[in-house]
C-alpha cells in the first residue's frame, strides 16, 4: 500500500526531486569556489569565510522550495478529484494521510542525500586554511531538517481547503497591515520582529532555518 | 428481510438552499436497488452519505452490518464503488490505476480484472488523462467489479456513456451479480435503465424519500384509467387518485396509485364506467409520482 502510494507522489514529483538534486549536489561546491588557492593566509580564510557565507541563505531558500513543491504534490491530485477517490479507499483518512506524509519525507531524503555527496566532495576537494574546518555531515544534517520541517509546515497547510490557506494568508496579512498601519501612525510597535525573533531563534519552530549554514567555518 | 443498507432518519444540510429530512431507505441484501431521482434531488449526497464521504447532521446509517462512520474502512473494503464524476488519478497509466487500487483491497482478483480490461478493450499503457469518457466509465466499473465486492454502489455509473459502452457496463455488472449475489445499490436518473435491470425501486425528490417498494409493485401499482361520466368528487377511492385530466365528451383521464383489478367495482358504485386501464411504463409512473409528491391533490 505504503509501496503504491509512494510511486503515485514519485510520479508526481520527480522533476522536482531531480532539479532539488542537482540544486543540492552543487550548492556546496559553489560555495567553496575560493577554497582551493594555494598558501592561504589570515585574510585568504576571512574571504573564504566570507564566499561561503554569502551562498549560506540558499540553503535554507531551497530546503524550503523543494518542501513546497513536495507538499503541492502530495495532495494536488487529491484536490482537483475533491478527495473523493481517497476518501473512499479502504482506510482511515489520518492513516492515508501519514502514508502520503511518509512519502514525501522519502523522496525528500534524495536531495538531503544528494547534498551530503555534493558537501562531502567539496570537502574533499578544498584546500580548507588552517583553523578552519568542514562540516559537511552537519551541514546535511541541517539541509535534510529544514526539509523536514518546511515540508510538515506546507503539507499540512496544503492539506486543508482553499478556506484554510486562506486563513493562513489573512493572518499573515493582517500582521503585515497591522505593522504598517502602526509605522505610519507613529506607534512603535514591532509586531513583526517580535515575531520572527520568537519562530525563527531558539526555542522557535522554525529555528533551524536561520543560523550559519556554512560549509567550511571555524 | 436482510437489509445491505439501512438509513434511519437521517438528516444533512448542505448550504441554505438544500437539505436532505428524516430520510429512511432500506436496501435488502442481495437485490438490485434502483435509486431514481431527478437532478439535485439528493441521489449523490445519500450516496456520500452512505459511504462516510459526507457527515450526517443526525441519524444512523448502516452498511453491510456496520455502522458509518465509525467502521467506515471496514465497509469500504467490501464496497465497491463508482462515483458520478471519474475520480482517479490522471497521470496514471490504466495498468498502474490498477496495481494503485488492487493495493487496497485484499479481495482484488487479478484474473478478472485482466479479463475485463480485454472484455473493455482498455489500453494498459494509455494514460487515464487521454481516456475518452466511455473508456473511464468502463475503468471505473472494471476497478469496482475487480475487487470482488458484497455490494456495489454505483451513482449515475452509464450517465453520458453512448449505448454501446453503456451495455458493455451493465452486462459486466450483471455477470457479477449473477454469479455473486452481491447487492447494488445503483443511482440514475435514466428511468428506462433501471427499469430492465432492478428489483427494488426507492424514488427521492427534493431531499426526500417519496417511495420505495418492489419494482413489480411500482410498476403495476400506477394506472392510468378511462373513465366515462366520472363523478364530481371522486369519493372515498379504494386507490389513490394522482391526477385527473379532462377528455372528450365528459371522459376523463385519471392516474392512480395502488391499483388492483377488483377495484374497478368502485365505478359502479358511483354511477361511472370504467371504459379502459393503460399499463404506464416505469418512466410515466416516475413523472406521475413526482408530480404528486410537489403538487398534492385529493
Amino acid at each position: 500500500m505504503f509501496r503504491m502510494i509512494l510511486f503515485t507522489q514519485w510520479k508526481w514529483s520527480r522533476l522536482t526531486v531531480l532539479l532539488g538534486v542537482l540544486a543540492a549536489f552543487a550548492l556546496p561546491l559553489l560555495s567553496i569556489q575560493h577554497a582551493g588557492e594555494p598558501d592561504p593566509s589570515t585574510w585568504e580564510a576571512r574571504r573564504l569565510l566570507a564566499s561561503v557565507q554569502s551562498w549560506s541563505v540558499l540553503y535554507p531558500a531551497l530546503a524550503t522550495t523543494i518542501a513546497l513543491l513536495i507538499a503541492l504534490a502530495a495532495w494536488g491530485p487529491d484536490h482537483r478529484g475533491r478527495h473523493v477517490y481517497a476518501l473512499s479507499l479502504p482506510l482511515p483518512r489520518w492513516h492515508y494521510a501519514l502514508q502520503r506524509f511518509g512519502a514525501g519525507l522519502v523522496l525528500l531524503a534524495i536531495p538531503a542525500f544528494a547534498l551530503w555527496l555534493g558537501a562531502v566532495l567539496a570537502a574533499r576537494t578544498a584546500t580548507v586554511p588552517m583553523g578552519l574546518h568542514t562540516y559537511a555531515g552537519a551541514l546535511a544534517v541541517r539541509f535534510a531538517l529544514a526539509l523536514g520541517v518546511a515540508y510538515a509546515v506546507f503539507f499540512a497547510i496544503t492539506a486543508g481547503t482553499t478556506r484554510t490557506a486562506g486563513y493562513v494568508l489573512a493572518i499573515v496579512g493582517g500582521i503585515i497591515v497591522v505593522q504598517v498601519l502602526t509605522s505610519v501612525a507613529g506607534i512603535e510597535l514591532n509586531l513583526i520582529p517580535f515575531l520572527g525573533d520568537r519562530l525563527l531563534l531558539w526555542p522557535g519552530p522554525f529555528e533551524i532555518f536561520s543560523g550559519r549554514w556554512m560549509l567550511i567555518d571555524v | 428481510m436482510s437489509h445491505a443498507i439501512d438509513i434511519r432518519d437521517l438528516h444533512y444540510r448542505a448550504g441554505k438552499s438544500f437539505e436532505i429530512r428524516g430520510l429512511e431507505l432500506r436496501v435488502p441484501t442481495g437485490s438490485l436497488y434502483g435509486f431514481l431521482g431527478p437532478n439535485g434531488s439528493g441521489k449523490t449526497t445519500t450516496v456520500r452519505l452512505m459511504l462516510g464521504l459526507l457527515r450526517p447532521l443526525q441519524g444512523t446509517i448502516t452498511v453491510l452490518g456496520a455502522a458509518v462512520p465509525r467502521e467506515i474502512p471496514r465497509i469500504l473494503a467490501r464496497t465497491g464503488y463508482v462515483p458520478e464524476q471519474p475520480h482517479l488519478y490522471t497521470t496514471l497509466t490504466v495498468a498502474e490505476a490498477l496495481t494503485f487500487h488492487a493495493a487496497f483491497y485484499p479481495t482484488w482478483d487479478w484474473t478478472w480484472a485482466n479479463e475485463l480490461v480485454g472484455q473493455f478493450n482498455l489500453d494498459r499503457s494509455r494514460r487515464l488523462a487521454q481516456l475518452s469518457k466511455g473508456e473511464m466509465g468502463k475503468l471505473e466499473m472494471l476497478l469496482a467489479l475487480a475487487q470482488r465486492p458484497e455490494l456495489l454502489v454505483l451513482d449515475e455509473p452509464t450517465d453520458g456513456l453512448d449505448p454501446v459502452v453503456r451495455r458493455d457496463v451493465l452486462t459486466a455488472l450483471l455477470d457479477y451479480v449473477s454469479q455473486q449475489n452481491a447487492t447494488v445499490f445503483i443511482s440514475s436518473h435514466l428511468v428506462h435503465e433501471l427499469e430492465r435491470i432492478c428489483d427494488w425501486v426507492g424514488v427521492m425528490d427534493r431531499g426526500r424519500l417519496v417511495a420505495e417498494l418492489p419494482m413489480q409493485s411500482f410498476k403495476n401499482g400506477i394506472k392510468r384509467l378511462r373513465v366515462t361520466n366520472p363523478p364530481a368528487l371522486p369519493g372515498d377511492t379504494p386507490f389513490v387518485v394522482l391526477a385527473r385530466e379532462a377528455g372528450n365528451g365528459g371522459s376523463e383521464t385519471w392516474t392512480v396509485r395502488g391499483w388492483q383489478a377488483p377495484m374497478s367495482q368502485y365505478f359502479d358504485g358511483v354511477g361511472a364506467s370504467l371504459r379502459e386501464v393503460i399499463d404506464l411504463d416505469l418512466e410515466e409512473g416516475f413523472v406521475e409520482l413526482l408530480r404528486t409528491f410537489r403538487e398534492p391533490r385529493t
